[in-house]
């Protein structure tokens, strides 16, 4: 892993790395950095979609970015089917920047959410849902017995396969910030990095200063949640101080809903420090009656419900470990959970074709865009029929929305049209490894053109069109 | 931590003797041959960060020139180099005062790099600091690397160029297992073992003291690269009670043997122990002597001329404080 390593690279001014990959475009953005999609061009994957997690240098006089260290040191460790797959690390020498090349992920919960919020406006299905928890119980269980803590789960780092081998099976990403029990716990402020405090545990709302694996299960109960209701559970409105700023808003939303904690259900409450020091906000008004179920729309008797409210239990020596949620009556009752989430076994069964992600296609590995602004992305499912007609193959033209279950074109069909194109303008010759396509304006070819790293020899002139 | 059964450090960076045989003499083949073809082996870290060997030699003039000061160090006399960094390793984290787990990762580092390195291509100094820093980032014991380089005189700048490199060299796997751990875990089994009452516990402790203090040892070795943590734990936990007498230490590791499916027998264990012992006596700290013969040898492949560092040193030191140079001394002449 990590290429070049001994190899005396002096004479070539190309990161070679970058000519492995047809670069597609940026598809995230971070406070660790960007996240870009690109294709492989050897022979042997060829097409095969990768996303390319680009961290930003750190700090002047930190080195290499302690976030990348930790995330590849923790992915180099592990491998499980619900766990995303880091395929590669690159090194970009100029800038000390790293480059972690994954196994690419066409969609994710806070798509997925999204889409039905906004687009299906009807509840994901029941097999959907109870196969995504299914899967993501299942990977957390393998991290958890592995003594690793995520720390950071929320939808959007929870990522679901599109079509492929691995269709529709879930993957946990973004490790971050992910720990190894031992290692000495720091508040997540220390880090530096801003996570969303929505998924977060009462007991770190309230200053407990150790982390455990219950952490995870909460989040995971307040994404069960929204997966039923299409909204974030605990909305709370975040304070933005540093550091680690005491959280009030957010603890009033989870006692709105699940009711005051008390002593006598979470005995170490007394212990923790906000509890203590702000006892007047915090103890002052009391929401007697817990409604989660009301919230959740489902029937207190339910095992959905009796498991959702075991993952939201207070006390975090109490609250239901991984392993034991696998273990549930909801996931023995029908519809049993299946490995391939988006699409139920039974025939006949509706299933909703998900957006593909957003591709920002003038932005190139070094973060910088061209003048034209990123064209906007229609949503909507895959590929359209003008698509098999050889019209686009660039996913950041407008295109229209799917009209009922239209199946994508296989990868192979845009692969060979992608090579055909980038022959025909580039004659060939593309050292930069950028594909060129058809029907993208000037500007932006002009763009693509000058793109360089740093240390890049200019261009050759024969590739201006 | 980590499973170890499933870690990369089990299953990529434990070796047979004659696999580290191989890679020795590997890098020590690779930079014979460089110092042949260039007169120097030192390897530049150039300012795209990336690593170049020295520009082959020009002309016949300079070629005889070089060739005549430049002579390669044997592998007996790397290792001899590398054992004494690994010393003054275990002294900056002492200093430091860093834990124990970061000293062996830095350790595991420096050992695991110097498997892919000749120590003519890479100077020991500045990778012993560099798997120092990185070490820290790893074990969460963030310290910058200004603050490293200050503490020891050092300019940090050559910390910030390695890291890269040290990582790549080590493939990324900077999850290491040290036996300090495994120690805590058979001081732990044994006060069940033995269902210790309070003076045994006490005396447990010393088996334990004398236990991680014979791990510092092992440490320097090339034990580390050759067996599993636990091992070198029970090891440490043998001779620590040979010399305190605390428990039996046969049924104990007949007991470990009983309630573990484990897929060793109780003679291969010995074995290793047996192997682990012999390690640590035949370990052996050069002599001043000899360090100061390989340096003269090492500094020509670095491409340094060893008379003009003799004169600068000769400078720095009249000029600085006397506890500069007492600096100096820990970093001897091998800069």
């Amino acid at each position: 892993m990590g290429d070049g390593s001994g190899s005396n690279r002096s004479n070539s001014n190309k990161p070679e790395w970058l000519q492995q990959y047809d670069l597609i475009g940026k598809i995230g953005e971070g406070t660790y950095g960007l996240v870009f999609l690109a294709r492989i061009k050897s022979q042997t994957n060829r097409g095969k979609s990768i996303a390319i997690k680009k961290f930003k240098q750190s700090k002047d006089g930190d080195g290499v970015s302690p976030t990348a260290i930790r995330e590849i040191m923790l992915l180099r460790e592990i491998t499980h089917e619900n766990v995303v797959k880091l395929v590669n690390v690159h090194i970009n020498h100029t800038d000390m920047s790293l480059y972690l090349a994954f196994d690419y992920a066409e969609h994710d919960l806070y798509e997925i959410i999204r889409h039905h919020r906004d687009k299906v406006n009807q509840p994901i299905n029941q097999y959907t849902v109870k196969s995504l928890l299914w899967q993501l119980l299942n990977g957390l269980n393998y991290l958890h017995s592995n003594w690793i803590i995520h720390r950071d789960l929320k939808p959007s780092n929870i990522l679901v396969m599109g079509e492929g081998e691995e269709h529709g099976f879930v993957k946990i990403a973004d490790f971050g910030l992910a720990r190894i029990y031992q290692a000495p716990l720091k508040p997540l402020s220390d880090n530096g990095v801003v996570v969303t405090i929505w998924y977060r545990a009462p007991e770190l709302l309230l200053g407990a200063k150790h982390y455990t694996s219950a952490v995870d299960m909460w989040a995971v109960g307040c994404i069960f949640a929204e997966l039923l209701t299409l909204k974030p559970l605990f909305q709370g409105a975040e304070v933005k101080a540093t550091p680690n700023p005491f959280q009030l808003d957010q603890l009033d939303k989870i006692f709105k809903v699940l009711g005051h904690p008390t002593l006598e259900k979470w005995p170490s409450l007394a212990n923790l420090p906000h509890w203590q020091q702000d006892t007047q906000h915090i103890q002052g008004h009391k929401y007697e009656n817990a409604n989660l179920y009301s919230v959740v729309h489902l029937s207190p008797k339910s095992p959905a419900y009796d498991l959702l409210s075991k993952m939201l239990e207070y006390d975090p020596r109490k609250r239901i470990t991984a392993v034991q949620a696998l273990e549930h009556e909801y996931f023995k009752i029908e519809p049993q959970p299946g490995r391939n989430a988006l699409v139920p076994c039974q025939p006949g069964e509706t299933f909703v074709n998900y957006p593909t992600r957003p591709v920002d296609t003038t932005t190139d590995f070094e973060g910088t865009t061209s003048m034209q602004p990123s064209q906007p992305v229609s949503s909507g499912a895959a590929v359209s029929g003008s698509m098999a007609g050889g019209h686009v193959s660039n996913r950041s033209v407008p295109r229209p929305m799917n009209v009922g279950g239209m199946q994508r074109i296989p990868h192979q069909t845009m692969q060979a049209y992608n090579v055909t194109s980038q022959a025909g303008i580039s004659g060939g010759m593309n050292p930069g490894g950028i594909p060129m396509q058809r029907g993208v304006p000037q500007q932006q070819l002009r763009r693509k053109d000058q793109m360089s790293m740093p240390g890049y020899p200019p261009q050759q002139k024969s590739r201006r069109i | 931590m980590a499973d170890f059964q499933t870690s990369t450090h089990r299953a990529k960076w434990i070796f047979s003797p004659q696999q580290l045989v191989e890679k020795y003499r590997a890098a020590n083949q690779r930079a014979k041959q460089i110092l042949e073809k260039c007169g120097s082996t030192l390897m530049e870290v150039d300012v795209d960060g990336s690593l170049s060997y020295p520009e082959p030699r020009m002309t016949e003039k300079d070629n005889a020139e070089k060739h005549s000061r430049a002579k390669p160090i044997s592998i007996e006399e790397e290792q001899c180099i590398r054992v004494f960094y690994e010393n003054k390793l275990q002294e900056v984290c002492n200093n430091f005062r860093f834990p124990h787990k970061i000293q062996a990762t830095a350790l595991i580092y420096f050992k695991r790099f110097y498997l892919q390195w000749s120590v003519m291509e890479h100077q020991p100094k500045h990778i012993m600091l560099t798997c120092i820093y990185a070490a820290c980032k790893i074990e969460e014991n963030h310290v910058s690397a200004e603050e490293l380089g200050k503490g020891i005189s050092q300019d940090h700048q050559m910390i910030l160029n390695y890291e890269m490199i040290v990582y790549q060299s080590l493939e990324f796997d900077l999850i290491v297992y040290a036996p300090y751990r495994s120690v805590e875990g058979f001081i732990n089994d044994m006060e069940e073992f033995c269902n210790a009452g309070d003076d045994q516990l006490e005396m447990l402790k010393t088996l334990q003291d004398t236990a991680r203090f014979e791990v510092d040892k092992m440490m320097l070795t090339d034990a580390p690269l050759l067996f599993p943590p636990g091992q070198l734990a029970l090891a440490a936990l043998r001779t620590s009670n040979a010399l305190h007498k605390v428990i039996d230490f046969d049924s104990y590791l007949r007991g470990i043997f009983s309630h573990q499916n484990s897929m060793h027998t109780i003679s291969e264990l010995s074995e290793s122990l047996n192997a682990i012992d012999s390690w640590v006596s035949k370990y052996r700290s050069p002599s001043d002597k000899e360090l100061k013969h390989i340096d003269r040898k090492l500094r020509p492949c670095w491409g340094h001329s060893s008379h003009d560092e003799g004169k600068k040193r000769e400078k720095k030191s009249k000029h600085k404080s006397k506890k500069s140079s007492n600096e100096a001394q820990n970093m001897p002449s091998l800069g």
